[in-house]
């Protein structure tokens, strides 16, 4: 019988600290509530109250991926392709334009690039959309978003190799060189072309201005010469043939 | 850099650009499956291709060279068209320009018909230039060299 008594007791008592903890916290709910203006009426503190709330800048900051050796891309498809992507193909700039299904400016540019959409860019510079990989985008989603005609690759690799600080963010990547030539986010496609069409055309300026295709004989023309001799021969920078034994100078610097 | 996918896998030379899907059934193999493609190309792979190269050898320069790896329904493999159970290296001689699907002046073509491990295929292998063969013909067999198959599509 005693042990009937000291054991309803006890349950009492625990019951007892288990409701005081639960009117504590129910009481603490309602003077959030109450410091937000969601109180009753009568209760409501009067006028305009500061409640701290922040979002994210709609452009992210810049990268790190300036002047690298481009890598190539490897990955998949929305629709089960596997894929690689070269940085250095002949002839063809890239402008890689990374983005995610979740992203609400990166909804801009997926309009952007739906069928039929002159995208504007100049004509030996093709557009790349990257997502990260399966592993952390919904491939449905990025499937119902990509425009037939725009290859999307998705690769989470991309964006580590790239350093992308978050989406929306764009590369171009200089096709001749294989190296990043620009980068940086905007809020819209037509900012984006500006920027490729205004670098694509001062290069080529650079080019002519300097006469680069004329091989007047000096240590920069080599120079030039021995890297397009190269690039044709698919020996581009950082390729393993260039460094027999193996360390490639400077490569930890330039992607960190 | 390797690329595998289908039961295919190919480590590509930078430069090189590779693609390796399912191909639909046509409306007149209606018991067919997906069956791989794999396309492989020294320029930018366009998104719509031809399975043998429609859409991408007209854009090829006299350097470039376009790879088709297309496989057929298993039950090809008894048929004596897919009777080689050596996979095929290609050489400059195989080479003609009346071997393309497509004909462009001043390319090559050859296709080769095998099997391996109860898969049919058809390697496609066009080069810019009939000229340059000898030395195209080489960067295309540095990529089938690195060809991997394995035993069965799906794995």
């Amino acid at each position: 019988m005693t042990a009937l008594v000291v054991g309803l007791t006890f349950a009492v008592l625990l019951l007892g600290v288990l409701v005081a903890g639960l009117l504590r916290s129910h009481a603490e709910i309602l003077r959030s509530l109450h410091e937000l203006g969601a109180g009753r009426e009568d209760t409501a503190p009067r006028g305009p109250v500061d409640v701290p709330f922040e979002v994210r800048s709609g452009v992210v900051g810049p990268g790190s991926s300036m002047g690298i050796a481009a890598p190539d891309l490897v990955g998949v498809t929305p629709s089960e392709e596997a894929v690689l992507v070269s940085m250095s193909t002949r002839g063809s700039d890239t402008l890689l334009a990374f983005l995610s299904s979740g992203c609400l400016t990166c909804f801009t540019f997926w309009d952007a690039f739906a069928p039929g959409r002159d995208l504007g860019l100049p004509a030996d510079t093709r557009l790349v959309v990257v997502t990260k990989g399966r592993e952390m985008e919904s491939q449905s989603a990025i499937r119902d978003l990509a425009s037939p005609g725009v290859p999307v690759v998705m690769s989470t690799q991309a964006w580590d190799d790239y350093g992308v600080p978050g989406s929306p963010y764009f590369v171009h990547v200089d096709g001749a060189a294989g190296r990043v030539a620009g980068e940086g986010s905007a809020t819209a496609w037509e900012q984006v072309v500006r920027l490729v069409r205004e670098a694509t055309e001062d290069r080529a300026l650079t080019l002519r201005q300097t006469g680069d295709d004329e091989d007047r004989g000096d240590g920069a023309h080599r120079e030039a010469r021995a890297d397009r001799e190269l690039l044709r021969a698919g020996i581009t920078p950082g390729h393993d043939s260039l460094y027999p034994g193996g360390d490639v100078p400077g490569q930890e610097e330039e992607r960190h | 850099m390797k690329v595998r996918g289908h039961g295919m896998a190919v480590d590509a030379p930078p430069g090189w650009e590779v693609r390796i899907r399912r191909r639909l059934p046509e409306s007149g193999e209606p018991e067919a499956r997906p069956r791989p493609v794999l396309h492989a190309a020294t320029i930018a792979l366009p998104e719509v291709r031809g399975d043998f190269g429609g859409n991408v050898t007209g854009l090829m320069t006299q350097d470039d060279v376009f790879v088709s790896l297309f496989e057929y329904e298993p039950s090809a493999a008894a048929t004596p068209l897919f009777a080689s159970h050596k996979r095929p290296v290609p050489t400059p001689q195989d080479f003609s320009p009346a071997g393309l699907q497509r004909s462009i002046a001043g390319q090559s073509g050859r296709q080769y018909f095998f099997q391996e491990s109860g898969r049919a295929f058809c390697l496609y292998v066009v080069l810019g230039s009939h000229a340059r063969r000898a030395v195209l013909v080489r960067a295309v067999r540095a990529v089938l060299d690195s060809l991997e198959l394995s035993a069965g599509a799906d794995s």
